[in-house]
């Protein structure tokens, strides 16, 4: 039964050519769409390092890994920063006339001093994290364990090791790749297409297909699923698809994580078919009514989350950090970023638990309204 | 006993669409439910199906309760809804394929069903059609074979002929006898006392959610003192041919309107020959002449004192 129902499920939606636009050929033409755009700002300006100062102060002198660290990644062609090491004034004065993205001082703690918050400041906040990440982590198990030190010393001094969490390993940093991270989000929650037709045709008070489904002598819930079923696997593949599109036709580089850059594109599919099917279980109103809410709260929690303008997920995340969180969209572009730029998995690993709970949350509000069985008006 | 109802109350809101509405269905039987619009037939079903919520009532189908996870009753029963409910995606084949399939899990077997149904709407020329490209007469019948392909026990049917032209009609009509006789029992909707009439071995009116008779169409038409109407069309009627033709014995009502005569009289008073009389005598001309039985509108209309349809 579960085989009949999900093949005869894979036609019904393969063959619903509007949905199939707006969750796989929509993402795409709107990855070639940006990637127009992007080479052609690419092409007048690659890569250009931030600039930025450092207070060299007394605490700057003593704290030698941070300094060596820090010139490591303001040298040679590949350099992050344009660094100079100048007075407090003088870096104040440079920070305010613009000519910065900001200033670094370094005492007991190491300070960022920025004006605003965008692209090039996270760049400086990224690297300060990822050094403290690297080097706290580095004391905590120094204390605890002793003999460990002469290696892990060895990897400290070569600052290899936050280099390569700030410039994301073997890659080098992108920022252009964060409009195609939050595009691949975007088309991820598309996949709510499915979810929401799954549901309508289950529903018997959404549709009348749906009620002489809901005569047959098939546990609802097996039908529902078996359905849900194919819906994943094709939402899944079109992410594939899509994925492939990007590096293969556009030549993207998602870096080393391939594996897990498909990983979560699975669970974003999975969000995105729960978030779908959620939506139509809510909202009673006809198809119109839901893809419109579909489209226009995905597109704008896509532009939160920075896709048709790069800095907006910055200005959340200083302004209002919660709504990030709150933003599945967000977290999935995060996720991407985090496998790019991240060596360590923390900030990957919380997006994802945060998406997981999302699932949850998605799956039991649908399964409240899927598993009633009697509807008080068709 | 196949459908038993008894005393099903239903409300959307304030609207009481089911009115402690009893009946029964017997094996074998064709039962029509036939009411106007609104009168609360495909409530109904609804309600017997455990689609819809209903605030009273007891409904038991095959002498055992009806829930909506009574499966192994779903199983015997084949429903052709009101509107057509189908794939638009799956051809005419796949779509009795999915519903067929969904009663019956073995291939082969189902493989049989799904052409037997196809053979007997006659869609043959059209298994790889999309339903977008039917038309009304067709779909109709595509809506017909994906609810019997599995072959139920008892079918239900709400109007499966609105809208449909009237050759498909009666084909569908053939149809549902030729189910019938191959053992189906079979309730069937409608608000065409014709189709009612030629089909149904009992019928049921329904007005407001209520069963106002219920009986063979003989039976029913007994149940009015109606007994024969006479239609003459003349345009020479004055008011004195009028109280003369109301003093013929047993001539209940005289009635003349847009060059329509219309005599009624009560049973067993054959009249024609009485009316014809007096058309001779007084030199009246007319046209057509007809006389006829009581039909269930007739019926409706001495109950509920208004037309079945309007
Ligand atoms: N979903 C609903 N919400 C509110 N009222 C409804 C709903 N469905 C039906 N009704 C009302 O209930 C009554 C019975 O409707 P129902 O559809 O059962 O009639 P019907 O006999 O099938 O009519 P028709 O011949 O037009 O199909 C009508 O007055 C109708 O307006
Ligand atoms: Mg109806």
């Amino acid at each position: 039964m579960f085989f009949h129902i999900f093949t005869n499920r894979l036609k019904c939606l393969l063959r619903d050519r509007m949905m199939i636009f707006w969750t796989l050929l929509f993402p795409i033409l709107l990855a070639v769409f940006f990637n127009m755009s992007l080479r052609n700002i690419a092409s007048s300006e690659t890569f250009r390092p931030v600039p930025a100062a450092v207070v060299n102060d007394a605490g700057y002198q003593k704290n030698a890994g941070f300094r060596s660290a820090l010139k490591s990644v303001s040298e040679g062609k590949d350099k992050i920063f344009s660094l100079t090491e100048t007075t407090r004034k003088n870096a104040e004065r440079l920070l305010e006339d613009g000519k910065i993205a900001g200033y670094l001082t370094v005492g007991d703690k190491i300070k960022i001093v920025v004006n605003r918050s965008d692209f090039d400041q996270s760049i400086i906040k990224s690297f300060v994290d990822s050094y403290l990440q690297t080097s706290s982590a580095a004391e905590s198990i120094l204390k605890a364990n002793p003999p460990a030190r002469s290696g892990l010393s060895a990897g400290l001094s070569g600052e290899t090791d936050y280099l390569k969490a700030v410039s994301g390993g073997s890659a080098d940093p992108d920022p252009s790749l964060n409009y195609f991270y939050s595009l691949i989000a975007m088309a991820c929650l598309y996949g709510g297409f499915w979810g929401m037709k799954e549901v309508m045709d289950i529903q018997a008070n959404q549709s009348r297909r749906a009620a002489r489904v809901n005569l047959a002598p098939v546990r609802k819930l097996k039908t529902f699923l078996s359905g849900m079923a194919a819906s994943l696997a094709i939402a899944f593949a079109e992410m594939l698809v899509l994925l492939a599109f990007l590096r293969f036709a556009l030549n993207l580089n998602f870096g080393p994580k391939a594996g897990l850059v498909i990983f979560t594109s699975f669970v974003g599919s999975v969000v995105g078919l729960s978030f779908g099917a959620f939506l139509s279980s809510l909202v009673k109103a006809g198809e119109n009514m839901k893809v419109g809410i579909l489209i226009s709260g995905t597109m704008f929690c896509s532009f939160l989350s920075g896709m048709m303008y790069q800095d907006m997920k910055y200005i959340v995340e200083k302004n209002a950090p919660v709504l990030g969180y709150l933003n599945p969209v967000n977290l999935l572009t995060d996720s991407f970023y985090c496998l790019y730029y991240y060596d360590t998995y923390g900030r990957y690993l919380l997006n994802i638990g945060l998406l997981g709970a999302f699932v949850l949350l998605f799956c039991a509000g649908t399964y409240f309204v899927i598993r009633r069985e009697k509807y008080a008006s068709l | 006993m196949i459908i038993s109802v008894k005393n099903l109350v239903k409300r959307y809101g304030n609207l009481v669409a089911l009115d402690h509405l009893s009946f029964d269905v017997e094996e074998g039987e064709i039962l029509g439910l036939l009411g106007p619009n609104g009168s609360g037939k495909t409530t109904a079903i609804n309600c017997i199906l455990s689609l819809l919520k209903y605030d009273k009532g007891e409904i038991r189908i095959f002498g055992r309760p009806m829930r909506p996870d009574a499966y192994d009753i779903k199983r015997d029963i084949g429903v052709i809804m009101q509107n057509v409910a189908v794939f638009d995606e799956l051809t005419v084949y796949e779509n009795i394929n999915y519903f067929c399939g969904l009663y019956i899990p073995e291939k082969e077997k189902r493989k049989r069903l799904v052409e037997e149904a196809i053979d007997f709407v006659g869609l043959n020329d059209f298994r790889r059609f999309y339903p977008k490209k039917l038309s009304g007469g067709l779909l109709r019948r595509l809506n017909i074979a994906c609810g019997i392909a599995h072959k139920p026990k008892l079918i239900l049917l709400d109007e499966p002929t609105v809208a449909v032209d009237p050759q498909s009609r009666n084909n569908i009509l053939e149809g549902i006898q030729r189910l019938n006789r191959e053992g189906a029992t079979i309730v069937y909707t409608s608000h065409y006392m014709e189709e009612v009439e030629q089909i149904c071995s009992r019928i049921i009116i329904l007005d407001k959610g209520k069963v106002i008779a219920n009986g063979t169409k003989e039976e029913l038409k007994n149940m009015i003192s109606l007994g024969e109407k006479i239609t003459v069309e003349t345009s020479a009627i004055h008011p004195e041919h009028l109280a003369a033709l109301r003093r013929i014995p047993g001539a209940d009502s005289v009635e003349y309107a847009n060059g329509l005569l219309v005599v009624k009289s009560g049973k067993s008073k054959n009249n024609l020959e009485n009316v014809l009389d007096f058309l001779k005598k007084q030199q009246i001309g007319y046209g057509r002449i007809y006389s006829e039985l009581p039909t269930l509108n007739d019926v409706f209309l001495e109950i509920t004192g208004k037309e079945l349809r309007d």
